[in-house]
């Protein structure tokens, strides 16, 4: 807040420098440019200097709020995995990495990482990593893995600069960037210690999207081999890739279909086309899927009606008759069609041409996932977005945006035409699944600085009517863009400039509020490691809960390092990469079966459960268990999905058998099967005799808020062996068979 | 399609005088251009022969086999930029100077070609 | 001379062996009895076991200065209980201390008879072998009773119905039947562990002979098992007999002949019977083990940490057998290592030298994973023999596939082709005009 209040007042000084020349004329004068005898243009030019260099710093400083408020470490569960696999790399070198087959995750079953990640993230770290050592500074790799994700935020605001130049011009850039640098949408998945793949690429993908729409506005070579590497990087950071090679056709399409095609755009999608295609099957988990796998065959389509296209327009050229070349463009035409469509079919008729995959055709038909795929279904990222959702992240945004529209409707371009139909594409797939709203976050920034850029630049030439001074990039002055953005200068009207004036002040208003909004969302939502967990104690301190790491560090320390832990997906990343011990299943959620018979073994009698663990060589059981502390995103809250995974693979587990009434209670009346299945038992275990709460029985359960059903639970084949100190993580040893029988 | 009313014979001619139209407007074009036609005409022949050779033998090692025909696909298309930025009467190309779009040319298939090296297997 | 001997005595009680698993006999028994007169009534048995060098301590039950161990070391390696009828052992003894002494691999031979008490029952249970819950229930059995001038209720029955295993009861056939008298018991038919090595005929019930049969008898025909052994996991053996009588002087001796057959016998065989089965339960017979595996690629020689799918191994064990005093190769043709990944890819028999070395070699299968070598031999009378020893298996690395593949070599052409034409291109376009 006081960094943006900075830049604002610094803005304010500049802005008003004009109007307050007449009262302190010489002192300022002095004081400023003058002094250092620069021309306009420098001034421009040191202002938009000064302006990126403080957006920089901002976007990455907006980040550390986890890093000051607990301590360095990555977040989340993903992130864990990227973490371990970048130490991997850093330690055993680039073809150990490439080659690398571990068999501590997906017990025993393994995991080829080298080939089924996108190594971009872990090159990229590890590759800052390698340069800060060799100038000698002494980093560990978890700083450099914490601070990339800030790092490329701010780099994606150069990018987003750079970007609104190309599409506006250089104060849309400059707003772009300084919206970019803090919109949460962007933050939430780019905090420091959120080291996921988004965070490098967001980048990838801006950078990809600029150097395409430069190749096409000049059409030069270079440009298109430069969007083909950021293509190509993208395809190595993130599977979000995907959309990157369905817009550009479409956008190629609707360029063709309108009819402002041109020469330009043929030289820019070939050369991305080929040189990124090929560029992108070198990563080995990519493989063929460009060509192989339907998500990818728009682009190939688009190349192929390009060929045909241009080819028809040169012979149209060559040919002066337009009777014969109607013939000869008939009988083409039907020749290309015919043969495109007999190959599709053929294509994905035999299987060769897979179909769209789950994860994207979800993206299609917003149902399907429900009720095929529950591990997709069962992610909270991939749920539909609330309005509430998109306010939060974007809050002046999301009225600016249709204002941009407009804006680039009244001056069609190829650039525009493309930012329109990123931004549109995009708020679609932000609108089906939350986690999208970070792909829509550069095109909502883009445009909505159109906005805001184009009716400051009509409201200041208001103010300053009489001047014909070129305007300066403006940061933080923004507009009220309900309307007002007729850049009319009415000279009649007395009241114009003083109209115009507070409008101005409004925008200010506006987007010092947008700044303080997301800086409260930066600190409240975003910054949370959700592997330690705060609450406020009864006197108001902070009270931390550690527990995640108490118990992966009980785990390395006191069980034999073959020892193989089962416990619910979630925490596989976490596990292998803090315990340092095999796990059965991971969040790579892979291999369906293997989770759900690990769902099947929690939703069982302990007996049954006993017969899994022993085939599986299950030698501790991990669960998490909020009750206590009141933690809602315990194992128990979960369950109901283990069931329902368990259950789409093996039919002995039924849903209905573990609920009442459609209800899903662990109290008195909760149904047998869920009170004596070993999730229950292994949460619930010991439980009954604790009192969490004053005033209420023990075991009351402060998560689900009810007193617990069955409280005196006895363990046959397990023994409790270890419970960290807020019970939130439990881990039971699993017994050898009985000696005697 | 074809107009109903005339015969074969007829679209025959229609044919002939199309495709001497055709050779008579070429043949007006400078000869740069037909070298890098006549360039573009063996990447394309070259990827048709690796494309019957596959459909006879099978597609066992695919990446070879994406890397061939790829490589004659981006050598054709990367020729078809050439022609495009140096062909004079291409009005968008009128102030890029030939020899930077030859530059730019150069680097592409430097690419092209490391990166079909790595894929070859 | 005097020294010597002095010197000798002293070091007696060092040069005897306790049980340890290198040299794995039995030395020092501790024989719980309800009644002293069993020591002298049933001497034959006990001589037996001297005379193959056991000690023998003869404690009373209750006796109140009785324990298994002193200061956390177990002084004795095996416990005889010869007290059907205790309800509570003195001393340290109890029901968990029982169970722990087998549990740490120890091994014990009850023997039950009429009017066993609770804690006897509670200890077979423990066991895996159930006691007719009436506690004045006998074995008796009509067709197949001993003939005697004395014993009128057919409750001496004369039993040949024997396990049919060399390794448990000897290479000695034996041909006379033997004596028993006393309750019977059931064992679970899913409890892999138990063996009933004398089972009644199918004629024989459990009742109580004094009285008239109120309902259908329970326990009736083959399920009746006179004397079981059980086999735990630690390879602790445990000997379950329903009579006490059965190892008594007077059974050794007495002659038998098995009603309804002609033969009649000098000599009963319970002495033979219960002389192997003591030899099997002493471990003198039937103990494994399995030491020094390895496992190598075929031309080298130490192990590695992962293989690759399609690499070749070879896999080697050896097997010994304790022979009472030394370890003598196991000589067998079925003993099989599995290749393991929740389902056994490979499942090969060793092939061995006739010295104990067991060995094979396979190819890892083309499924990468984490395996195990699994050997699981499990034969009747003999010890388990459970091996498992993890080992990853990875795919080919990027530059382990075939560096040029003949089907492949157009397209290597064409790609080299391309590159010329660029090149030759390159000099056309710059040097035309």
């Amino acid at each position: 807040m006081a960094i943006s209040e900075h830049v604002n007042g610094g803005t304010n000084t500049r802005k008003s420098m004009p109007s307050s020349s007449a009262l302190k004329p010489d002192l300022l004068n002095k004081l400023s440019f003058k002094t250092l005898k620069l021309k306009t243009k420098q001034q421009e030019l040191l202002i938009r200097v000064s302006i990126l260099c403080l957006v920089y710093v901002l976007a990455f400083i907006t980040r550390l709020f986890s890093v000051l408020r607990y301590e360095s470490m990555i977040h989340e569960f993903d992130p864990y995995f990227n973490y371990r696999t970048t130490l991997f790399l850093t330690e055993k070198g680039f073809y150990d990495f490439w080659n690398w087959f571990d068999s501590e995750s997906w017990y025993p079953l393994g995991r080829i990482i080298g080939g089924t990640l996108y190594p971009g993230l872990m090159v990229t770290a590890a590759l800052i990593y390698w340069a800060l050592r060799f100038l000698r500074f002494a980093v560990h790799i978890r700083e450099v893995c914490v601070l990339t994700a800030p790092f490329f935020a701010s780099n994606t605001t150069i990018v987003a600069y750079l970007f609104g130049k190309e599409i506006w011009d250089t104060g849309a850039g400059l707003v772009a960037a300084a919206l970019i640098a803090i919109c949460p949408g962007y933050i939430s998945r780019s905090v420091a210690g959120s080291y996921d793949n988004e965070g490098v690429a967001i980048f990838a993908l801006l950078l990809t999207f600029y150097l395409f729409v430069k190749a096409v506005n000049t059409g030069s070579l270079a440009w298109a081999l430069a969007s083909a590497f950021g293509y190509f990087y993208m395809v190595s950071a993130w599977g979000g890739y995907v959309f990157i090679i369905n817009l550009v056709p479409l956008y190629v399409l609707v360029l063709l279909i309108t009819g402002r095609y041109s020469m330009r755009l043929y030289v820019a999608y070939n050369c991305m086309y080929v040189v990124g295609m090929l560029l992108a099957m070198q990563i080995r988990f990519v493989g063929f899927q460009h060509v192989q796998s339907g998500e990818h065959m728009a682009a190939m389509g688009v190349f192929f009606l390009m060929q045909v296209f241009y080819f028809l327009d040169w012979v149209k050229h060559l040919l002066s008759d337009t009777k014969m070349f109607q013939a000869f463009l008939r009988i083409t035409v039907t020749c290309a069609v015919g043969v495109g469509a007999v190959a599709l079919g053929v294509g994905t008729a035999s299987g060769y041409i897979s179909p769209w995959t789950g994860r994207f055709y979800s993206l299609l038909d917003p149902t399907y996932a429900k009720d095929h795929i529950p591990i997709i279904a069962s992610v909270s990222e991939h749920q539909p977005t609330a309005w509430s959702s998109f306010m939060f992240d974007f809050h002046i945004l999301l009225f600016l945006f249709p204002a941009g529209l407009y804006f680039c409707f009244k001056r069609l371009s190829d650039a525009t035409i493309f930012i329109v139909m990123y931004g549109l594409t995009s708020m679609y797939f932000a609108g089906v699944m939350v986690r999208l709203i970070l792909v829509a976050t550069p095109a909502v920034c883009l445009i909505s600085a159109i906005a805001v850029s184009a009716t400051i630049k009509n409201l200041t030439q208001l103010v300053r009517a009489k001047n014909k001074v070129p305007q300066t990039g403006s940061t933080k002055g923004a507009s009220s863009a309900k309307g007002s953005s007729k850049g009319s200068i009415d000279q009649s009207q007395p009241f114009q400039r003083n109209g115009a004036a507070a409008l101005l002040f409004g925008a200010f208003y506006l987007l010092s509020k947008y700044a303080t909004h997301c800086t409260w969302v930066t600190s409240e939502a975003y910054s949370s490691p959700s592997i330690v967990l705060a609450a406020r104690g009864a006197h108001g301190n902070r009270v931390i809960f550690d527990d995640y790491r108490e118990a992966y560090f009980w785990l390395r320390q006191n069980t034999p390092p073959d020892a193989k832990v089962m416990s619910w997906w979630d925490y596989g990343y976490q596990i292998t990469a803090m315990g340092n011990r095999t796990v059965i299943v991971d969040n790579n959620t892979w291999n369906n079966t293997h989770i759900a018979t690990v769902g099947r073994a929690m939703s069982s009698y302990e007996d049954e459960a006993y017969e899994i663990m022993r085939s599986l060589d299950v030698d501790y059981v991990l669960v998490v268990f909020g009750g206590v502390t009141g933690y809602s995103s315990d194992d128990i809250n979960k369950f109901l999905w283990m069931v329902r995974i368990g259950g789409g693979v093996f039919p002995v587990i039924k849903e209905p058998d573990y609920l009442v009434n459609g209800e899903y209670r662990v109290d008195k009346g909760a149904a047998p099967k869920m009170l004596n299945c070993l999730m229950y038992k292994l949460s619930y275990y010991r439980f009954g005799e604790l009192t969490t709460e004053y005033g209420k029985p023990p075991g009351y359960d402060r998560a689900r808020g009810v007193e617990i059903g069955n409280k005196d639970i006895k363990l046959e084949y397990l023994e409790e062996a270890f419970t960290t100190s807020n019970w939130i993580v439990r881990i039971y040893k699993v017994k050898p068979p009985n000696n005697r029988w | 399609m074809v107009k109903p009313s005339s015969s074969s014979s007829s679209t025959s001619q229609d044919a002939l005088a199309l495709i001497n139209s055709l050779r008579s407007a070429y043949s007006a074009t400078p000869t740069t251009l037909k070298i890098i036609d006549l360039y573009v005409g063996f990447a394309v022949s070259t990827a048709i022969i690796q494309v019957v050779y596959m459909a006879l033998v099978g597609s066992f090692p695919f990446n070879s086999f994406l890397s061939g025909i790829l490589s004659c696909i981006g050598t054709a298309v990367l020729a078809v930029c050439l022609r495009i930025q140096v062909n004079k009467e291409n009005k968008e190309f009128k102030d890029l100077a030939p020899e930077r779009a030859f530059a730019d040319f150069v680097l592409c298939n430097l690419v092209l070609h490391l990166v079909i090296m790595n894929f070859l297997g | 001379m005097l020294k010597l001997l002095a010197f000798l005595t002293l070091s007696l009680p060092f040069l005897t062996h306790s049980f340890s698993p290198d040299h794995p006999t039995d030395r020092r028994v501790l024989v719980l009895l309800d009644d002293l007169a069993i020591k002298s009534s049933h001497s034959l048995f006990f001589k037996t076991l001297q005379s193959r060098g056991f000690e023998l301590d003869f404690k009373l039950a209750d006796d109140p200065k009785i324990g298994l161990q002193r200061y956390g070391q177990y002084t004795y390696d095996a416990l005889i209980l010869f007290s059907p009828t205790v309800d509570r052992f003195g001393g340290s003894i109890d029901l968990a201390a029982i169970l722990d002494f087998v549990d740490t691999g120890h091994d014990l031979i009850i023997a039950a008879d009429t009017n066993a008490s609770d804690l006897i029952r509670q200890i077979s249970v423990e066991c895996g072998v159930d006691f007719d819950e009436d506690p004045s229930a006998m074995v008796i059995d009509h067709m197949s009773y001993a003939v005697s001038d004395t014993e009128g209720d057919h409750t001496l029955i004369a039993s040949d119905d024997f396990i049919k295993s060399d390794v448990i009861l000897g290479s000695k056939k034996i041909e006379a039947p033997v004596l028993f008298k006393g309750i019977g018991h059931t064992i679970n038919s899913e409890n892999s562990l138990v063996l009933k090595v004398l089972s009644a005929s199918p004629s024989a019930y459990s009742a109580n002979p004094k009285s008239k049969l109120s309902s259908p008898p329970l326990l009736i025909g083959s399920a009746i098992s006179l004397v079981s052994v059980v086999q735990a996991r630690n390879n602790a053996r445990v000997l379950i007999s329903g009579s006490l009588s059965m190892f008594s002087d007077r059974f050794f001796r007495s002659e038998v002949q098995k009603a309804g057959s002609a033969d009649k016998h000098e000599k009963s065989a319970n002495e033979q019977f219960l002389t192997e089965l003591s030899k099997w339960v002493f471990h003198e017979r039937g103990h494994l083990k399995a030491v020094n595996v390895r496992h190598h690629k075929i031309d080298e020689a130490d192990e590695p940490a992962i293989y690759r799918i399609n690499d070749d191994v070879e896999y080697s064990v050896e097997i010994y057998e304790w022979h009472g005093k030394s370890w003598e190769p196991y000589v067998a043709d079925d003993v099989q290592v599995q290749f393991y990944m929740m389902s056994p890819y490979v499942l090969k028999t060793l092939s061995t030298d006739k010295k104990g070395h067991y060995f094979t070699a396979f190819k890892v299968p083309d499924v990468y994973g984490v395996f195990q070598f699994k050997v699981e031999y499990d034969r009747l009378g003999y010890t388990s023999v459970s091996l498992s020893k993890q080992i990853p298996v990875r795919p080919f690395r990027h530059n382990e596939y075939d560096r040029f593949i003949p089907a492949a070599y157009p397209y290597y052409g064409a790609a080299f082709t391309m590159m010329t034409g660029f090149f030759i291109f390159t000099v056309v376009h710059l040097y035309n005009k």
